[in-house]
């Protein structure tokens, strides 16, 4: 009995070790192992969350793009030159006429007018930049216009930085779309969202050829691509959610580029020399919120006493290593109005923490309940949890799913971090410094200072201002004002890191570089 | 029926209703207890989306925020909270999905736009082709293995089966299933490490049942089924390891039970050889047992296997519900829900028309 099973594990063994299955991913194919949870839809409109900006960047081609290591300089794309008129009201693009959708048919002004046109009436998350210029469902046709087959104006609504403005068309939401193909899918005046959400109607480098949500999405180079055709043939995105996974396949050289891998495998990885750890700038932060709805948190002193209650020092080179830099002002490093280097805003001093709270009326420390904006987020609540202790702060951490409760001001303390795609400070200051209507009503939950129930008018003008101001010089004095006046307010939006997002890739993968607004391409890869 | 009839004949002059006197017609019979175990079933299904859709609402999931992101505008918001229906009061939402699933429309998911019914189109057979694979593992390896162990008592292989059985209880099913693929993928480059296939071979086979081992074979692709087969094999082998160490344990004791019985000396002293009094005899008589035991494994593979597929990137119905849950995309989680509710119900009858014919007392 027993011999006979024997034998039959050993055949059975020995038709596997005869078929090894070793197949290392080939040279003219890039396989990015990443996740693809919560991806709904390739339709450029309806998305504006990393992984899918990535994929869609590659489908859809901008007006104007960004490279990736020069945010503030656009570069040609489908459109060649743009010019602003005087009065800073208009501005019109010329279009290239090499540029051809993957439906054989030409790129025109009317397709990129039909596009923004489209983002703006679905009113999905891709609208949220450009939408903040004032255009609206009912005048967008009028403002966004196809002058001739190659021209397209675009007329502000209002005053508005015109850099803003370009900016905003780089972004991946605003991929220009084929109309004639698209409207040909239109089904119940979806705008052919429905079709677009599994399938592709780009001029971009490649095209989609497989998409099964939550599991894999392949892409097709496009040969007669208009700027050369790809190096490399295929491309495909493998939902691999399990970090340790990931990090096996990276190191076999099955997977080319790794997203989202956790410190610990970032780690290991950082020994191989097979393996290039890239960790890009994103334009957010980790911060500490403050709920001014509660009593206790309201005053300055308690405020003041948390900026001196956490020991950023002691997880800068473990738990952030990969994910974060230390950095205490509001506008992201190297950005316009931002300051060479800060991280003395707040520094651990748990007497002084204690002092001040005696001062506020709590000799004997306060208790307070903490939760992290989500699972991410929690090593970083754990030490700050820690450190606070001995500054006479006892948080009660409760872990969970909190950015909900964030957005209706329904916490004391939460630690969370923030991302935004508009590589301007304005993007961050409207988060982190505006609040035009602090009622529970307003529901602005998009802004960071609402959700803190905190209104500061004069941080309101500044950021309009900036908004509407055309001149950098006079833009970058504003940003400096807003983040002093930010810096010297106890705010009660403490920022610690500014976030850093790690790619992962072997060392003979070249060309693929993160992108700090997600749009990462890939047209440029190449293999070794 | 029985005891209606003699009831009529010691009390003749009570007035019995006639229907009920009367023998009714076996059609009838079978009819009423098809309807009885229809109504049992949907109501069981009822109960199950009802419980769901209850928790659902307590998670402080937000399901708009799935979507749409942490940064999003009121405008934005309210539009796709319109659109996903939840200004509607909690019963009619309930009620509306309720008829929905009625007719045959299981809704679409919130978090990948695509209809639950065709998500588990392609969900469903990789889950069943994994329990099917660790089942086969299961029972080939783990029967043998508990009655060998009680039949040889106490024996060194007695406790070599303790030993797997104790570990596959206590070692947690993630550890070994990252250590597998360290080993058999890392190092000896034996199977594929995550999805059911590797890339190069996607689309290249058209699905005609679903499970990819039988489509390639169908068409003939044998390099397309040697990979799929690659890949199932370790997430396979190791969700039937843990199954094995239930079955072995189960199999030993169910086994050593009759083993005592009186009937199994008798056979002894009849003259009987060891193997045809534990096969022919004993075996036989806890067959029943072990169907039961079989039955229950398999639905605990259906979602017990969630840590498994996301170990080996499986896109299966465990990582489809748990995500569901993160996300609170609450048609996902119902009709994940339905489903295993359904091949329990459809396991149980299989095992209840099983055991009429393996066991003659339930004919």
């Amino acid at each position: 009995m027993l011999k006979k099973l024997f034998a039959t594990f050993a055949v059975t063994a020995a038709m596997f070790t005869a078929q090894p299955s070793w197949a290392a991913s080939p040279p003219n194919m890039l396989v990015i192992g990443t996740n693809l949870t919560g991806i709904r839809t390739l339709d450029p409109a309806q998305n504006n969350a990393r992984t899918v900006s990535e994929l869609i960047s590659n489908l859809y081609d901008n007006l104007v793009q960004l490279s990736p290591d020069d945010l503030q300089t656009l570069k040609p794309m489908l459109a060649t030159e743009w010019k602003v008129s005087e009065d800073g009201k208009l501005i019109t693009l010329t279009l290239r006429d090499d540029a051809v959708f993957q439906s054989g048919n030409k790129v025109t002004a009317e397709d990129a007018a039909w596009s923004i046109q489209r983002v703006i009436k679905m009113g999905q998350v891709g609208s949220t930049d450009i939408a903040l210029w004032g255009f609206t469902p009912e005048n967008v046709e009028q403002l966004v216009r196809a002058k001739d087959e190659h021209t397209l104006e675009i007329e502000l609504p209002q005053p508005v930085s015109t850099d803003l403005v370009l900016y905003s068309l780089a972004g991946s939401s605003i991929g220009i779309v084929d109309k004639k193909t698209v409207l040909s899918h239109e089904a119940n005046g979806d705008f052919g969202g429905a079709w677009l959400s599994a399938n592709s109607a780009g001029s971009g480098p490649f095209t989609l050829a497989q998409w099964r949500p939550n599991d894999v999405a392949i892409f097709n180079a496009q040969p007669d691509y208009w700027g050369g055709k790809p190096a490399m043939a295929r491309v495909v995105a493998r939902h691999i959610p399990e970090s340790g996974n990931l990090r096996l396949q990276l190191e076999a050289g099955d997977v080319d580029v790794g997203h989202y891998l956790a410190s610990g495998d970032l780690d290991a990885l950082s020994k191989s020399e097979d393996i290039i750890i890239d960790s890009v700038p994103g334009l957010g932060f980790y911060y500490v919120a403050l709920n001014q709805k509660d009593p206790d948190l309201q005053k300055p002193k308690v405020r003041e006493a948390f900026q001196h209650a956490f020991d950023w020092k002691a997880i800068a080179d473990n738990i952030m290593r990969y994910t974060g830099f230390p950095w205490q002002s509001m506008i992201p490093r190297g950005m316009i109005g931002a300051p060479s280097e800060v991280t003395d805003r707040y520094n651990y001093d748990p007497a002084k923490a204690k002092q001040l709270l005696a001062e506020a009326g709590y000799p004997n420390g306060l208790k307070k309940v903490l939760n992290p904006s989500g699972a991410p987020t929690l090593p970083f609540a754990e030490a700050l949890q820690a450190s606070a202790r001995a500054a006479g702060i006892e948080l009660d951490l409760v872990p969970g799913e909190f950015t909900p409760a964030f957005r209706e001001r329904k916490y004391e303390v939460l630690l969370g971090n923030s991302g935004a795609r508009l590589p301007d400070p304005f993007a961050v200051a409207t988060q982190y410094a505006y609040n035009p209507d602090n009622s529970d009503e307003a529901r602005l939950g998009s802004y960071y200072l609402w959700r803190t129930a905190m209104k500061v008018d004069e941080l309101n003008g500044l950021v309009d201002q900036s908004m509407k101001e055309r001149d950098t010089a006079k833009r970058t004095e504003i940003f400096k004002k807003i983040d002093a006046i930010y810096g010297g307010m106890n705010s009660p939006l403490m920022i610690f890191f500014q976030r850093t997002d790690p790619y992962v890739m072997r060392a003979n993968v070249k060309g693929y570089q993160g992108h700090t607004t997600w749009s990462t391409r890939w047209h440029d890869v190449t293999k070794e | 029926m029985a005891s209606a009839d003699l009831q009529s004949e010691r009390d003749p002059n009570r007035n019995i209703d006639a229907f009920a006197a009367a023998s009714p017609h076996p059609v009838l019979i079978m009819l009423l207890r098809l309807a009885g175990r229809v109504v049992a079933i949907v109501t069981t299904l009822l109960g199950l989306l009802f419980l769901t859709f209850s928790m659902g609402r307590l998670l402080p999931a937000d399901p708009v925020l799935a979507i749409t992101g942490a940064e999003v505008s009121k405008e934005v918001y309210d539009r796709v909270y319109r659109e996903l229906g939840l200004d509607q009061p909690i019963w009619m939402q309930f009620l509306t999905y309720v008829r929905n699933v009625a007719t045959g429309d299981l809704g679409r998911s919130t978090t990948t736009g695509q209809p639950i019914l065709s998500d588990l189109l392609t969900i469903f057979p990789a889950t069943i082709e994994l329990a099917l694979v660790a089942m086969v593992v299961g029972i080939v390896v783990g029967i043998p293995l508990g009655i060998i162990a009680a039949v040889r008592r106490g024996s060194i292989i007695d406790h070599v089966v303790r030993i797997l059985a104790l570990a596959g209880h206590s070692v947690p099913i993630f550890w070994t299933g990252l250590m597998a693929l360290f080993i058999f993928y890392a190092k000896l480059r034996l199977v594929g490490a995550s999805g059911r296939i590797d890339v190069f071979y996607e689309g290249l086979v058209t699905p005609v049942t679903g499970f990819l081992l039988i489509d390639s074979a169908l068409e003939g692709q044998w390099e397309v089924f040697r990979n799929a087969l690659s890949h199932i094999i370790l997430p396979g082998s190791i969700l039937g390891y843990y199954s094995v160490a239930y079955i072995s344990r189960m199999s030993r004791s169910f086994m050593l039970e009759q083993l005592g019985q009186e009937y199994i000396l008798t056979a002894k002293a009849k003259g009987l050889g060891r193997r045809q009094v534990v096969w022919r005899h004993a075996f036989r008589n806890i067959r029943v047992q072990l169907l039961t035991i079989m039955a229950l494994t398999f639905g605990g593979l259906l979602e017990g296997a969630v840590l498994i597929e996301t170990v080996f990137g499986w896109p299966g119905l465990g990582q489809y519900l748990t995500r569901g849950l993160q996300m609170n995309d609450m048609n996902v989680v119902m009709g994940a829900v339905l489903t295993i509710g359904a091949v329990f119900l459809t396991i149980n009858m299989i095992s209840d028309v099983l055991y009429r014919i393996l066991d003659p007392r339930t004919r």
